[in-house]
């Protein structure tokens, strides 16, 4: 196993704690399963899709590229029309997509997104903020586990949360809480004005 | 037990435990018993059954009544439904996972007995366990 390590969450509780034991939750992970996060989930009435992306990065547009972004997600992201997620653990996804990815993200996963969705991810304090080789595993509702990825994914190349929230269309920052390592833990709510179920 | 070199195209059921070390294509069912599918074994099929465990590679959907545990060595790639899903460190998992552990205390109490006897395809028959050609 990589070496693991546990990092506190703020912001996870107040995610989670929107959900009684009794209500069926869906939600879509990004990245590999990992047993402590299974484990976790294993509480709740729940339906995870855990789809790892990290592997297809980078995920840009070039001159040589077979696909588009949108042609990759819409090849990555495969959910039946009647999914609709109720939480989206992106962790640190959104630091490795251009503005164009991301876009191409949102439009694939509208759809699937309801008025009341929240999603959780880290973000950066600057663009200069060093690039966090982790996986993460829900341990318990306010720790994370956090293991060292075997590979780099390549395509670091982080937004400020400034220009984050301006790219996201389908989400806006609820909260956001400046970690140690100048990084960023960021809770996400759906933005009223998209129209969607 | 299906031994390693043993390969099954159908459809699998029975009312007994079942190791598989070979290769199974088709459907399983054994809505009352344990399913077991060894390091070396090779799924390419629907389970549904009591308990599933997962110590080599299954490719298909996966309904476990009581729990479906995928081992460090398993790899699964296909959607699992079950009260309780355990993954073990380095176990593979693509898919999706629905839980519901309200549903693990009802599938505790004794399972009726299954009864196999819908089929009129041609059957492979060795104590309790049915192998139905598709």
């Amino acid at each position: 196993m990589p070496n693991a390590s546990t990092q506190t969450s703020k912001l996870l509780p107040s995610l989670f704690q929107r959900f009684s034991a009794e209500q069926a939750v869906t939600v879509f992970h990004v990245g590999a399963a990992l047993p402590e996060t299974v484990d976790f989930f294993s509480d709740y009435r729940c339906k995870l899709h855990f789809i790892d992306v990290f592997p297809a990065l980078p995920i840009v547009l070039t001159k040589d590229a077979a696909l588009t972004p949108l042609q990759q997600f819409q090849e990555l992201l495969q959910f039946s029309a009647d999914t609709f997620f109720d939480v989206c653990l992106f962790w640190d996804l959104f630091n490795f997509l251009d503005s164009e990815a991301i876009a191409a993200l949102q439009t694939v996963l509208r759809p699937h997104l309801k008025q009341s969705s929240l999603a959780h991810a880290f973000s950066v304090h600057n663009r200069k903020t060093p690039q966090k080789n982790h996986i993460y595993g829900i341990q318990q509702l306010d720790t994370l586990n956090v293991r060292s990825r075997r590979t780099t994914p390549p395509g670091y190349a982080p937004h400020s949360q400034r220009e984050l929230t301006a790219l996201l269309d389908d989400f806006r920052v609820e909260r956001s809480v400046l970690l140690p390592d100048s990084r960023l833990e960021l809770l996400l709510q759906r933005h009223r004005t998209v129209p969607g179920r | 037990m299906i031994g390693p070199s043993i390969v099954i195209k159908g459809e699998v059921s029975g009312e007994e435990d079942l190791l598989i070390q070979g290769r199974v294509e088709g459907k399983i069912n054994l809505n009352g018993n344990q399913v077991s599918v060894g390091e070396s074994g090779e799924v390419y099929a629907d389970i549904q059954a009591k308990v599933i465990q997962i110590n080599g590679k299954v490719t298909g959907d996966i309904i476990g009544k009581e729990k479906v545990i995928i081992s460090k060595s398993g790899n699964v790639h296909g959607n699992i439904v079950a009260p309780r899903v355990t993954l073990e460190d380095g176990a593979m998992f693509k898919g999706s996972i629905d839980m519901d552990p309200a549903e693990a205390s009802i599938h505790k109490a004794p399972v009726a007995a299954h009864q196999s006897s819908q089929s009129s395809a041609p059957q492979l028959k060795a104590s309790g366990l049915d192998l139905k050609s598709v």
